[in-house]
């Protein structure tokens, strides 16, 4: 790439980000196993830039947003925000991280304390890094003003607002102290449809006038689609693909991609009683227990469709016959073709693409439709 | 199509089923006029508005709106199910043509279960973690079946079966809890099915779901419904679903019908200027990336204090400061027939900012 | 308003605020003096001088009650404002920083709670003599587990709300954190803990002070004028009956407060207005 000296630090930073959750055994409890809710993992969100992250629940998805934050502390690797390692910094860098960096939570109805009026909460940042004085109540209308609120409405409670609007709050008590960073975790995803429209612009009007990054956290890979510059897909885990956005949709490598782009409900006539079944098995199990080799074996349509087809070493698993390597190799996430990386041992390159991948892109209008029996 | 006049909701025979394309099969539920109101601050609170549907046997019908929209309380009204101080008005649920509503609550809860059944959105809460699932599957046979414990059982891993939990004759045994979410979700639909029942609603079934497990649960749906012909409701706020699995659709919006027809209609000629605009704000997978979403403005209404006129006239961009959008309310649509309708007065205009489809 | 549309708190606060009326105009309200001995007209029956007679010193029953008032609210809010301020710390410090903090509070509360009220005061009474302060100690101790426990519980569901998780996001420190949102959200079913508590300490007061272990006689508590009047149950039942009246009364007071209080603080309640579904 160029000249990394003068080219600007990324905005944030994750390497080999990890963290395990233990549970505490008791007097009479056995210790629990321990869960690697993000295990190894590496990021990097440029300036201005929106990095989506996707995967089921359970891929440890917003416990990387919330690494991101040190709202969850790392068990091991490190954080960089603006270029500095902000890992193991004392309690007044951290304060000072936190005015760069800042979350959005998906629950509008619970992210607000009931007792606390609008204003009050969305003053509350300056109050506790200490800038409040007398712009204090300009800056908390201004940011109103800025998400689509009536500064006028500052002294009401949270219950007098509909979801949509608590959103609108949530978003502006984000941006209070003006950072850098917001880590967006599903902002989207428990709104009405009519209204999630009108969060996504506005997250994307103010990342354009402010250039902020965004971490955004969702399972809906449209609205990921919509916003994101790069995707990064996750999986019990661990990131198994990382690609440019229009690269993801247009030629993505990773079977569990492939997976979870075939079950986007797609409103349109020509998905009537189109089935998916086979590309999306089962479920996605717990961080528990996570399978040796691939992670996503026991899920894979790729790894039987190779096996099937014959030529690589195979082994059988259960009911299904799968390459040796899938179930013993814990594939690492590598370039694949370009900037895009990938974790599988067999990616569907376009080259090497099953007719189950063409289908499910066909079917989500990549490249333009052609009628496809089934 | 031309603008029908509304057929008298009183006096409309019985439903003569005139989908052009599907066989036509006879009508499983039909809710007519179905009215239910909640008491507010300021008298009661109309939150089902003459909702008029139907459903044919082996038929699918989603039932598409927002939260508030009343389309799960249209269902819970329509199986008595409302609760207090909620009550129906007025209105008829027809189960082959006899009306349910007006039965004793005793033949009512026979009915439920055994001809009309319906499934949740949270399949946790729905099951009761202190008995096993077969326990509870049992239950639900006895309580309507004379049927012996063991031949309960059997029918019971029969129906876990049928649902494809892996083996389901060790599972039968399990706790709730120590089934992944769509697992549970499986169980209440064998629960569900136990009884056979003739129609089948679902109320957001994999809204707590995964997207990759809510594909495998309403395929198994759709499997089912076309393996024992029954009539299926999808609530869903998921357009994409809809295209799916639904023949037809109704569109709900503050309590009321906005617009009705067969999928295909519905998808590629939306009427109402809501649902036009629903389709034109979900970001779809082959739409473009770097412009603004449409989306609808303003906030979705509350029932308890609609305007006079139509409820979406205040972020209609047709309808927005016409006169009799402000001042009269739409006619509710009749769910006798299954033509394209929508209720509006100027369905024809187009949109003002119409700018991209 | 809201308060006010709830007729069983609406009874309490009248009948708590004419008590408070009572032990505050005491000194003028009285007839006589509480302790005025009058030997030539002892267990007199109720006359237009004694409106509920004398007692066994010929002291006006009346009055002793009216003073007794004041103990006893005093007592109330007294035990109440200890137990709630002691056990609400130890409740939420146990619930909010969790891990051994936690384990030992816990196990030291469930120590307490399992030993009889009773007996921790008549223990203290042996070490510290009997008097007021020593029954308020007393009884505030054997309460202030049980706000505790309750505080700690109600914190345990306060803790994981996203805005607790919003504030920490926003580099909120954790006392201010505690403080200004987890505090102020326990605080109802605290506060309805504390009001019944308040109750059952006046009725403690009284079986101290009938016990003889409690505030000691001559001074006026309602407890003392049920001693004093057991003797003479079957003659003159009106002295003991009287204030075991005034004594159901303050405790109905403050039983129909924590009910009305428990109802009207729920913020569902408030949200009543709002949308019907």
């Amino acid at each position: 790439m160029s000249d990394t000296l003068s080219a600007p630090p990324p905005a944030l930073e994750l390497v080999d980000a990890t963290r395990v959750f233990t549970r505490r055994g008791g007097l009479f409890k056995k210790a629990g196993k321990a869960v690697r809710a993000v295990d190894g993992v590496s990021l990097t969100i440029r300036a201005g830039e929106t990095l989506g992250l996707v995967g089921e629940s359970g891929s440890g998805k917003s416990t990387l947003g919330r690494l991101a934050l040190r709202l969850v502390e790392p068990t091991s690797g490190r954080l960089l925000v603006d270029g500095r390692d902000v890992t193991g910094v004392s309690k007044a860098e951290m304060q000072a991280m936190r005015r760069d960096i800042q979350m959005v939570f998906q629950d509008p109805y619970g992210s607000l304390d009931p007792r606390v009026t609008i204003g009050q909460s969305i003053a509350e940042p300056l109050k506790v890094h200490g800038l409040w004085d007398g712009d204090g109540p300009q800056k908390v209308a201004g940011v109103m003003s800025l998400v689509g609120l009536d500064p006028s409405r500052a002294d009401r409670y949270p219950h007098q607002f509909s979801g949509g609007q608590r959103q609108r709050i949530g978003i502006a008590r984000a941006l209070t102290l003006d950072p850098k960073i917001l880590v967006l975790d599903e902002p989207v995803s428990a709104l009405d449809v009519s209204i999630q429209a009108q969060i996504i612009n506005l997250l994307q009007r103010i990342q354009r006038e402010r250039g902020l990054s965004y971490l955004f956290i969702a399972h809906d890979l449209a609205v990921v689609r919509h916003v994101s510059h790069r995707i990064a897909v996750m999986y019990l885990g661990k990131v198994v693909e990382m690609a440019e956005r229009d690269n993801l949709y247009r030629r993505p490598l990773h079977p569990y991609t492939v997976s979870l782009l075939a079950a986007v409900p797609i409103a349109d006539v020509r998905m009537r009683n189109r089935r998916r079944t086979s590309v999306t098995m089962g479920e996605i199990g717990s961080a528990t227990n996570v399978p040796p080799g691939c992670r996503f074996h026991p899920r894979c349509y790729r790894a039987r469709l190779v096996a099937a087809a014959g030529g690589v070493p195979t082994e059988r698993s259960g009911d299904a016959l799968l390459p040796r390597a899938c179930l013993i190799d814990q594939p690492e996430l590598r370039a694949c073709g370009g900037a895009d990386q990938v974790a599988c041992h067999f990616p569907e390159t376009p080259e090497t693409r099953s007719e189950v991948a063409t289908a499910v892109l066909q079917d989500i209008g990549y490249p333009p439709i052609r009628p496809i029996p089934l | 199509m031309p603008h029908k006049a509304m057929p008298n909701l009183h006096s409309v025979a019985p439903a003569a089923p005139v989908a052009p394309a599907t066989a036509p099969r006879p009508v499983a539920l039909e809710l007519r006029d179905l009215t239910t109101v909640f008491p507010g601050d300021d008298g009661p609170v109309t939150v089902i508005d003459g909702v008029s549907l139907a459903v044919r046997a082996g038929g699918t019908l989603a039932v598409v709106g927002e939260s508030g929209s009343g389309k799960s309380m249209t269902f819970l009204s329509a199986l008595g199910l409302v609760a207090a101080p909620g009550r129906v008005r007025r209105g008829e649920v027809r189960i082959d043509g006899a009306d349910i509503l007006h039965q004793p609550p005793e033949r009512l809860r026979r009915l439920r279960g055994a001809v009309i059944s319906m499934i949740f959105q949270d399949p946790l809460t729905a099951l009761n973690p202190v008995f096993t699932i077969g326990e509870q599957i049992v239950e639900v046979l006895r309580a309507h079946q004379r049927i012996g414990r063991s031949a309960a059982r059997a029918r019971a891993i029969e129906l876990l079966a049928r649902v494809q939990i892996p083996d389901p004759a060790r599972r039968v045994d399990d706790y709730p809890h120590q089934l992944s979410g769509g697992q549970r979700q499986r169980v209440l639909i064998a629960m569900a099915i136990a009884l056979s029942p003739k129609i089948l609603i679902a109320d957001e079934p994999t809204t707590a779901l995964d997207v990759t497990v809510q594909a495998q649960i309403l395929d198994l749906l759709a499997d089912l419904q076309a393996e024992t012909g029954m009539a299926l409701v999808l609530i869903t706020h998921d357009l994409g679903l809809v295209a799916r699995y639904a023949d037809d659709v109704a569109v709900m919006y503050a309590g009321r019908l906005v617009e009705t027809g067969s999928m295909e209609e519905v998808f590629t000629k939306p009427r109402h200027p809501y649902t036009r605009a629903l389709f034109r704000s979900i970001p779809r997978l082959d739409g473009p990336v770097d412009e603004e979403l449409p989306a609808i403005e303003g906030q979705p209404p509350n029932v308890a204090r609609l305007p006079p006129g139509c409820a979406f006239e205040p972020r209609c961009t047709v309808g927005r400061g016409r006169a009799d959008c402000c001042t009269r309310r739409p006619l509710p649509l009749a769910g006798d027939r299954s033509g394209h309708r929508s209720a509006c007065f100027h369905e024809d205009l187009p949109d003002r900012t119409e700018a991209i489809r | 308003m809201r308060y006010f549309r709830h007729p069983g708190f609406l009874i309490g606060v009248i009948l708590l605020t004419l008590l408070l009326i009572v032990a505050v105009a005491a000194p003028w309200i009285a007839p006589m003096s509480p302790l005025e001995t009058d030997l030539a007209n002892t267990l007199a029956p109720p006359s237009a001088a004694h409106l509920l007679g004398t007692d066994q010193f010929g002291r006006d029953v009346l009055s002793r009650l009216i003073w007794g008032t004041r103990i006893s609210l005093q007592v109330a809010v007294a035990v109440m404002a200890l137990s709630l301020s002691l056990g609400m710390v130890i409740g939420a410090v146990a619930g909010f920083f969790g891990g051994w903090v936690e384990r030992v509070t816990v196990s030291i509360i469930d120590i307490l709670l399992a030993f009889p009220g009773f007996l921790l005061a008549l223990a203290l009474v042996a070490a510290r003599g009997s008097s007021l302060e020593t029954v308020i100690i007393a009884v505030a101790l054997a309460f202030t587990p049980r706000v505790a426990a309750v505080m700690r519980a109600v914190v345990l569901t306060i803790k994981p709300r996203t805005y607790v998780e919003a504030s920490r996001a926003i580099g909120m420190g954790t006392m201010r954190l505690l403080f200004l949102h987890v505090v102020p959200n326990s605080l109802p079913p605290v506060i309805v803990v504390a009001t019944v508590s308040a109750a059952t300490a006046i009725l403690a007061e009284a079986g101290l002070s009938f016990l003889g272990l409690g505030v000691q006689p001559p001074a006026p508590t309602w407890g003392n004028v049920i001693a004093d009047g057991q003797s003479f149950l079957a003659s003159n039942p009106l002295i003991s009956l009287s204030a075991g009246i005034c004594i159901a009364v303050m405790v109905v007071a403050l039983n129909l407060l924590g009910d009305g209080l428990r109802d009207t603080l729920d913020p569902q309640m408030r949200r009543s207005s709002g949308r019907v579904l």
